[in-house]
């Protein structure tokens, strides 16, 4: 399937934190309004859609049981094939995976996918915090609530915690790695206007953060926005018509509810990536050299470094270190999160913001990333990362590998 | 949706999950043991995530154990009244000597002194007229 399918266009509406006096467009306006900007970019019309593919990530303002097809109804778009993703940040990364293979057993020639969330206007006990289904059932809502440990500051905490007894390293030192990643990610926002929190700030700030959850600072978490997203695959064939740009499919790799070591008892510091990565970069016939642009899922600055390690750019333990040795902005020579990563762009949602890696990583091979451009970048990485399982590391990881050329 | 109480969350409770909450409620740590390959397992699942059999039996497991990680949380997501008193709280996941893994709040230790690989016991705590939940200490 290397270079088999490509993306002719994509589309991130401007985010919003739901402030009073804000008009609030609705989870099904953010979609169409995505879905408008993709297919514009794409010189497309929703018609030709119909009889292909329509991909639809689940959100937590979904508001039907059989979502993807409501959202074609909304849309008034009569698919062959309808995808539901609902791996959260991993989504919009896996149902690429799902459309290029649709796409390569001729079943459909294109595939629109959408994702949006508005989490901000959803019922909640707190800023931010959605009293979905997702939160209010199952062993989050049994198992983790009465004990306290009810989202990702804490869950994210626990890995960091066991990461620093684990390996040789000083709680200053990986939080000057952490702290320069999340500079890096503010510094990217300066440059995006569809950022979310664009005010620059130093690593010494980002120390001065108050604790959420210890080790977690408040400048180590994600902020929720209301917003969508969407891109446009298809064959290669198709591709070249619509676009002289397109971005190409060069490889992937995914695995679900990854265990490293034994089940009861896995090392919870070591991710999916460590599996997936090295099936991306095989199938792509990449080396990490040849990777120009990392897009990390990077809703904190500890999974940006876990991430690094796993996909191999450095030994395991030694991300902090190799943070330190290198430049990570768009002019340096490990560009990470050159849209200002959800970190500071904000999170459409838990489930959305997984599509803005790939996005951002299409943006910069297609050279549109203005200010932020990282000069010649031919071929990007990008993650997405998904769900938080119990008392371990995350549910999804998908690695995809995009190139500017087949 | 689960009812919104103005305390913590209660567990909805089921079938497969009471036995966890009546053991707690008489002091007791219950966690499914696999009948083909001893697996012991925690939270509650459907079948061994091992070998797959359905076969679990819900079995008492020594209430110690040791702490694998911890964060002292300063803001509990969702803001339940409740745990806002109760802040900073010690979140830890437990290593129990019998194996399995879990979610446990650490009390009667100040934040400073806890670490990795600390020693520690269960005790229990009422939640509701069906449910108790575990807590730990220093052992």
């Amino acid at each position: 399937m290397r270079g088999k399918v490509a993306i002719v266009g994509y589309g991130r509406t401007p985010y919003s934190r739901a402030k009073p006096g804000e008009h609030l467009p609705t989870i099904d306006e953010y979609l169409a309004w995505a879905a408008d900007l993709a297919l514009r970019k794409a010189g497309m019309s929703k018609n030709e859609f119909d009889n292909q593919g329509l991909g639809v990530a689940h959100a937590e303002a979904s508001h039907t049981v059989n979502w993807s097809a409501a959202v074609a109804e909304g849309l008034g778009i009569s698919p062959k094939i309808l995808l539901r993703g609902d791996q959260g940040g991993a989504t919009a990364a896996a149902l690429l995976v799902r459309a290029a293979a649709l796409i390569h057993a001729g079943v459909v020639d294109r595939v629109l996918v959408l994702g949006a969330d508005t989490p901000c206007t959803i019922p909640s006990v707190a800023p931010g915090l959605p009293l979905s289904p997702e939160r209010t059932r199952g062993v989050f809502w049994d198992f983790q609530g009465p004990f306290g440990v009810m989202g990702a500051n804490g869950q994210f905490a626990l890995v960091q915690t066991r990461y620093m007894h684990q390996y040789p390293i000083t709680r200053e030192r990986l939080s000057n790695a952490l702290g320069k990643i999340a500079v890096a990610t503010r510094y990217h926002a300066s440059l995006n206007p569809g950022a979310i929190y664009r005010q620059p700030f130093t690593v010494q700030e980002y120390l001065a953060s108050r604790l959420l959850s210890d080790p977690v600072r408040l400048l180590d978490c994600v902020p929720l926005v209301n917003g969508g997203l969407a891109y446009i695959v298809t064959s290669v064939e198709t591709a070249r018509k619509i676009t002289d740009r397109p971005v190409y499919l060069l490889g992937f790799g995914e695995v679900n509810n990854y265990y490293h070591g034994s089940r009861t008892r896995p090392d919870i510091t070591m991710t999916g990536f460590a599996q997936a990565a090295p099936d991306a970069f095989r199938m792509a016939g990449v080396q990490h050299k040849d990777i120009d642009i990392f897009e990390p899922y990077d809703d904190y600055p500890m999974i940006v470094l876990i991430q690094m390690e796993d996909y191999g750019f450095c030994k395991k333990g030694e991300g902090a270190q190799f943070v330190a040795e290198r430049n990570l902005t768009c002019q340096g020579d490990f560009p990470i999160s050159t849209d200002g990563g959800q970190l500071s762009g904000g999170q459409p949602g838990g489930a959305i913001g997984g599509f803005m890696p790939l996005i951002e990583a299409v943006t910069q091979l297609r050279g549109e990333a203005g200010e932020r451009q990282v000069k010649g970048a031919a071929v990007a990485a990008a993650s997405g990362f998904g769900g938080m399982t119990y008392a371990r590391n995350n549910r999804s990881c998908v690695t995809l590998i995009l190139g500017s050329e087949a | 949706m689960a009812q919104h109480t103005p305390g913590k969350p209660l567990p909805e409770i089921s079938d497969l999950t009471r036995p966890f909450w009546a053991a707690a409620k008489n002091r007791k740590l219950v966690m499914q043991k696999c009948k083909h390959c001893g697996t012991l397992n925690f939270y509650p699942k459907p079948w061994c995530i091992e070998c797959g059999d359905r076969g679990l039996e819900w079995v008492e497991v020594k209430p110690r154990g040791t702490i694998y990680s911890h964060t002292v949380a300063h803001t509990v997501m969702m803001n339940f009244p409740a745990w806002k008193d109760d802040l900073p709280v010690v979140l830890c996941i437990i290593e129990l000597d019998d194996g399995p893994r879990m979610y446990g709040q650490l009390t009667g230790c100040p934040p400073e002194k806890v670490h990795i690989g600390m020693q520690v016991e269960a005790y229990f705590e009422d939640i509701s007229e069906e449910a108790a939940i575990p807590k730990f200490r220093p052992a």
